[in-house]
């Protein structure tokens, strides 16, 4: 098992319950859809998996560890063993997709070598060859959202977490990025991804864990029976 | 830390400096105004110091001796007087000595004090100095009960009040330079927090991609450290170039001597740069931490 959620509730300080006594299980190379109306808890089961927030009960282990235990000088150890797509792409402006995807590397003390070859490596597996030296401003949001990818899958991660990466997305675009994260899963990186587009993810056949109320509604193998 | 990332923070810091020009000009200039004001008052301390030391050096005791005593009698007393404890020295005026004194202090040749008065009126005397001029006091009491002497002289209450008067002025000027420098802490602090929030994002993805704090830290720390001692050489040349014309012009001020000793205002100067380097950490530090909280 790569992530376990056993029993997870998370109270905000404001009061406001985000997530309601949930246990979900998620295998090495599954490809997950985290469903569920605005405030169902998406986004705060989506920034436990980084460790972003803890929960306020329950255990969480990814690959065995617990997040709850772990000490805060092993955090970044831990994101470096996942890859985060975000909706509003997150690149940093004033940097060419190779510096983008290159900055991934860096933050992490990789070496210059490793850097030069891996870069052109995972721009190439995008679908971006060509436009290493752009800016995010010269890119459609398609290609945005390709950088982030890019950047996401530059550590070689165990997980990739999506949070809404298509929703900043056209429809036809948002398909070749569904494309793009399956191609990435069917290579062995375990995918979860948030979501609201049901259309999507009603053609993929991919599992769908429901979520309404901070809790899990429905956990469903084949999404499609569900929607 | 990696030497190859050491050439990372050196050049994030660089561009970041670039980036945020006016910014950082802003940053130096608050700097160096925090580091003049806190300049001049160590400055100002420090000649007021100087001045109090001098004032302090100069408090002594005049003991006055029995008319009639002889050679011996006096070299006893004059024994007695340095075995005490707290004296530094013991110094022998003949009364024919005090008068030339006195007679110099009326500044007049032609006004013959011997030949108007007949004879010489002074007694001997011994000029006493304390090792801790606040001891005066003491000492002058415990000299008083040599037998010998019958008068003593230390300027009474006028050595009290001194006293007094230079501790509050110590102690004002340190409170006075410790509150600048809270001050300076706090500016620099609020101008290295709007270069870090207008990077913000950067610093959430870059703890999201896994680095570590300190990474993120060691530029923002080479930025404020390059600030504060800019904003401090500024200040300095500004302080030791008026500083310097000053004392070249008039070497007193009011009839006080000006401090003009080259090893000790190298060290204030040097101080003060090392100050504005430790308020630019201190002011990164203070800004810093919450944006790493993620």
């Amino acid at each position: 098992m790569l992530v376990q959620f056993y029993n997870v509730s998370k109270v905000y300080p404001n009061g406001v319950k985000a997530l309601d006594d949930i246990s979900l299980k998620i295998d090495r190379g599954e490809f997950v859809f985290l469903m569920g109306p605005s405030g169902a808890g998406k986004s705060t089961l989506v920034k436990m998996l980084f460790r972003e927030e803890l929960p306020t009960r329950g255990q969480i282990f990814l690959a065995s560890r617990s997040l709850i235990r772990m000490k805060r000088s092993d955090v970044p150890a831990l994101r470096r063993n996942m890859g985060i797509v975000f909706q509003d792409f997150k690149l940093l402006e004033n940097k060419t997709v190779s510096e983008n995807v290159a900055f991934a590397m860096e933050v992490t003390g990789a070496s210059p070598r490793d850097i030069r070859s891996r870069v052109p490596e995972v721009i190439q597996m995008v679908g971006l060859k060509g436009k290493d030296q752009s800016f995010p401003g010269e890119l459609s949001g398609g290609e945005q959202q390709r950088v982030g990818i890019a950047r996401a899958l530059a550590n070689r991660p165990l997980l990739v977490i999506a949070d809404e990466p298509t929703g900043n997305l056209d429809r036809d675009t948002s398909q070749e990025i569904m494309e793009l994260l399956f191609d990435i899963n069917r290579k062995g990186t375990t995918v979860v991804m948030a979501t609201h587009a049901r259309e999507l993810v009603k053609i993929a056949h991919r599992r769908v864990v429901m979520l309404e109320k901070g809790r899990v509604v429905e956990d469903n193998p084949d999404g499609e029976a569900l929607l | 830390m990696k030497p190859r990332n050491l050439v990372y923070y050196f050049r994030e810091a660089l561009k970041s400096l670039r980036r945020n020009r006016l910014l950082s000009l802003a940053t130096i200039t608050t700097v160096a105004i925090c580091i003049l004001i806190l300049g001049l008052s160590v400055l100002a301390t420090l000649n007021a110091s100087n001045l109090v030391n001098r004032l302090e050096a100069d408090v002594e005791i005049i003991a006055f001796l029995d008319q009639d005593l002889s050679k011996y009698e006096i070299s006893d007393v004059r024994n007695e007087l340095i075995s005490m404890s707290g004296v530094k020295s013991v110094e022998f005026i003949s009364r024919d000595e005090a008068l030339q004194n006195l007679q110099k202090n009326f500044g007049q040749k032609e006004y013959n004090l011997k030949e108007t008065l007949g004879k010489n009126p002074l007694p001997h005397s011994f000029r006493i100095k304390g090792e801790d001029p606040r001891q005066t006091a003491g000492i002058a009491r415990k000299v008083t009960a040599v037998e010998g002497i019958y008068k003593v002289n230390y300027g009474r209450g006028m050595v009290e009040r001194l006293f007094s008067v230079t501790r509050w002025v110590r102690i004002i000027s340190i409170a006075f330079i410790v509150a600048l420098f809270f001050g300076a802490i706090f500016l620099i602090a609020t101008t290295i927090r709007l270069a870090i929030f207008a990077r913000r994002k950067e610093v959430y993805l870059m703890k999201l991609i896994g680095s570590t704090d300190w990474f993120i830290r060691w530029p923002f720390f080479i930025e404020g450290v390059f600030l504060g001692a800019m904003g401090a050489l500024l200040a300095i040349a500004v302080l030791a170039g008026s500083y310097g014309s000053l004392v070249g012009h008039f070497e007193t001020v009011f009839f006080l001597p000006l401090v003009n000793n080259p090893a000790i205002l190298g060290r204030v100067y040097l101080s003060l740069l090392a100050g504005g380097a430790v308020l630019g950490v201190l002011g990164t530090w203070i800004s810093l931490n919450r944006f790493l909280d993620v």
